[in-house]
């Protein structure tokens, strides 16, 4: 049990493995989806929507995820462009 | 923000005493509820026969060594697991379903069974009706006893299709509509004397009385293989097994 509950958190701690992000698209618009780390979500950018990673499962029916407002899609803007300008 | 929930409309009569189990919401809570005893109730209710239904499945999707898999409506894994084996350490399987409850079962089974070909499974919290994948992507596709469950089927259909790659095959394994009114009747006996007395011990009654209204409404073989081929793909065949009570819809894209 003990084991189990290690690893379901380690699992948790990851997000989602970055096969797992190829392979999957937003639900609704069928584009391409980003990792966030924290919070651990897949966020869709094409529709302004994020979806929850718990447990390592990324809960992708459309009712789970959450409207992004402006500043959360500016502030991931902004540091799109900041890894870019660094590299 | 975009919502999939929407009622079927009541049938007009029905000869059954209904639990109304109409949207997608209740029947996600339904799940949830008999997530802890449904592996459990499986194998007593089909005295493990549902192994081998699901098997042969398995075999019909054409799953093999190296595919990108996806097992519809997944549950506790049972298919999943199989197309996993099938697949092998090239190959990749998705697990999706929509009870969370259900999913927290099927991981945590994979990692009590700890056989080293069970990592090439992900599992994901999705909708059959949307599901989260770009076209074309998936060499064969299961789903076990759940396009039955699914509001809206012709749309799980074209997903279904969408997802597929051409020449690959969809394997939709369910409890049989029959024709047969032998069989029709035996298995309403089987359900109002076997199924729902022993999910009552377990105090699930009114979720499997969902299970006759289910069937009630459910599509024969025939209108399976029409909606298949009306969703564009090519080829569609039912196949009855486990004496006429269940039924396995093959079809190709």
């Amino acid at each position: 049990m003990v084991r189990l509950s290690q690893w379901l958190l380690k699992e948790a701690g990851t997000g989602v493995n970055k096969t797992l992000s190829d392979i999957l698209v937003c639900p609704l618009s069928k584009q391409a989806l980003r990792v966030c780390e924290e919070p651990p979500s897949l966020i869709s950018d094409s529709i302004g929507v994020s979806f929850p990673i718990k447990d390592g499962i990324p809960c992708l029916v459309p009712t789970d995820g959450k409207i992004l407002d402006t500043d959360d899609t500016m502030k991931h803007d902004n540091a799109a462009d900041d890894s870019v300008n660094n590299k | 923000m975009h919502s999939l929930q929407f009622s079927v409309p009541l049938l007009p009569t029905s000869r059954f005493k209904r639990h109304s189990v109409r949207c997608a919401s209740d029947r996600q809570q339904l799940f949830n509820r008999i997530a802890p005893v449904y592996d459990n109730l499986n194998d007593l209710l089909s005295l493990g026969q549902h192994r081998i239904w699901k098997r042969m499945a398995v075999s019909w999707s054409g799953a093999k060594t190296g595919d990108s898999l996806l097992d519809l409506c997944c549950g506790s894994g049972d298919l999943t697991f199989l197309m996993s084996e099938k697949a092998g350490a090239d190959g990749k399987v998705i697990g999706l379903d929509f009870s969370k409850e259900q999913l927290s079962i099927a991981s945590s089974r994979q990692y009590l069974l700890s056989k080293a070909c069970y990592n090439n499974i992900e599992w994901v919290e999705g909708d059959a009706l949307d599901l989260p994948f770009s076209n074309g992507y998936f060499d064969a596709i299961t789903m076990g006893y759940g396009l039955r469950n699914v509001v809206d089927k012709r749309r799980a259909m074209q997903e279904m299709f969408r997802v597929l790659k051409p020449g690959s095959r969809v394997s939709i394994l369910d409890f049989n509509k029959s024709m047969q009114p032998f069989t029709a009747l035996f298995q309403e006996w089987m359900i109002d004397n076997v199924v729902v007395p022993t999910a009552t011990v377990y105090g699930l009654a009114k979720e499997y009385q969902y299970l006759k209204t289910s069937i009630d409404e459910f599509l024969t073989g025939k209108e399976l293989e029409k909606l298949a081929l009306d969703a564009g793909f090519s080829y569609a065949r039912h196949y009855e097994i486990g004496g006429g009570l269940m039924g396995n819809l093959v079809a190709t894209r």
